[in-house]
């Protein structure tokens, strides 16, 4: 974690600086996060469609983006398969 | 009734310096692009005639084997090129393996990456799109004073024409999702106080994307630049389709320079004494002939007689030139 690292370095000051911003922006940061990475499914989706069965983008340009998400492939799938139930509202 | 000679539009707008020719299979389209190419290397200009279709016959109709071999001089200022759709795939498919490679040192494709990469060559489009892409580049380079493309037959060329369109407004709109996904990467960097954001790497290749499809769309669609002539006989099927094909290309903003009218029998035929089947023909091509010049009138620019042998070879295609240009 960079956060622990910085902590040791940073002393007082930055300690103060994260205990604000855990009271105050944490939860916001958390939520931008997580639309940002449903967001990024959600792209995945429209570009790399065809890997689910639906074509979308002509393949020859979204090999182009495929080694960005490479990473990103296997959750995409999980969460893109999975069924819905419950669970989904603690997540 | 041809009001204005095909070589006047030539003269006319020296501007119009990419030509094609579109038309349903089998017309003489390739026949045309080859003829056009020997005309204007003939008054001294330096032309490319490149293919277009992954079933090209450039190779045939000059007689010399020019398959995936770049543009290759076939008389002095004439050169022709065929574009190897599938080795292009290959390399490209290589590419994208060494990216991976490069990007996550992995040493091996994962599973279903590789075969991702694998289905994504076997799509028909692929070819098509490994072509046209190949094409931007060909025009890019420049070098050239006309770019004749032999085209693919009509199904294929509003394909790609619609494609331009489509695919234009698709990487618009994911560009948008992109745009909107980094503002909120932003609102998180901001919050924790992180300094500068790396660059995204999937907009910038999206902004790429979308400007190879443009530059090839806006060739197409260019009405200084570009000269788009339809390839005819007299048949009825041909005339209809070419009609709904004509309202189609309209829509996509082709500039239309055109008709020509291909296979038209001799004149003198008639006197001759010739089977009732023959007669038939000609009566047949006669009528619609007619239908022809009542439909497409003043835009008819010329109209070439069926030829006595196949065109290939150069004195062949000079002879189609001169029957074309006059």
């Amino acid at each position: 974690m960079t956060g622990q690292e910085k902590k040791k370095k940073g002393g007082f000051f930055q300690a103060v600086k994260e205990f604000v911003y855990g009271v105050a922006a944490h939860d916001s940061a958390r939520f931008a996060m997580k639309t940002r990475a449903s967001m990024e499914h959600l792209f995945i989706l429209i570009t790399m469609g065809d890997m689910l069965g639906v074509p979308i983008l002509p393949p020859y340009y979204s090999l182009r983006l495929l080694p960005y998400v490479v990473p990103q492939i296997s959750t995409w799938k999980r969460r893109m398969l999975r069924e819905k139930d419950f669970t989904d509202a603690l997540a | 009734m041809i009001d204005i000679p095909l070589a006047d539009i030539f003269d006319k707008f020296p501007d119009r310096r990419y030509i094609m020719f579109g038309g349903k299979g089998g017309l003489g389209k390739t026949t045309f692009s080859a003829a056009t190419a020997y005309y204007l290397a003939k008054k001294g200009k330096k032309v490319l005639v490149f293919s277009v279709d992954p079933q090209a016959s450039l190779t045939d109709i000059f007689k010399k084997d020019i398959f995936g071999k770049g543009p290759t001089e076939i008389m002095p200022n004439l050169y022709a090129q065929e574009i190897d759709a599938d080795r292009r795939v290959k390399e490209y498919q290589q590419e994208i393996r060494q990216k991976i490679f490069d990007m996550y040192g992995m040493d091996k494709i994962p599973e279903e990456v590789e075969s991702y990469i694998q289905a994504a060559a076997a799509e028909p489009a692929m070819e098509e799109s490994a072509i046209f892409d190949e094409v931007v580049d060909i025009v890019i380079k420049g070098g050239y004073d006309y770019y004749i493309y032999d085209l693919v037959p009509l199904g294929h060329a509003l394909y790609y024409l619609s494609m331009a369109s489509v695919y234009d407004a698709w990487i618009d709109k994911i560009t948008g999702l992109r745009e909107q996904m980094r503002e909120y990467d932003q609102v998180a960097a901001v919050m924790k106080r992180e300094k500068e954001l790396d660059e995204d790497a999937i907009l910038n290749e999206l902004l790429y994307i979308k400007d190879r499809i443009n530059k090839s769309s806006s060739i197409l669609t260019d009405k200084q630049k570009t000269a788009f002539f339809f390839v005819i006989t007299a048949e009825e099927m041909i005339i209809k389709d070419t009609l709904k094909a004509a309202e189609l290309f309209a829509k996509f903003d082709v500039p239309l320079s055109g008709y020509i009218i291909n296979r038209v029998l001799p004149v003198g035929l008639r006197d001759q004494n010739i089977p009732e089947y023959l007669k038939n023909r000609l009566t047949m091509e006669e009528h619609y002939l007619k239908v022809i010049d009542a439909t497409f009138g003043k835009q008819i620019l010329a109209s070439v007689p069926e030829m006595e042998r196949d065109v290939t070879g150069l004195s062949m295609i000079e002879k189609m030139a001169k029957a074309m240009f006059g």
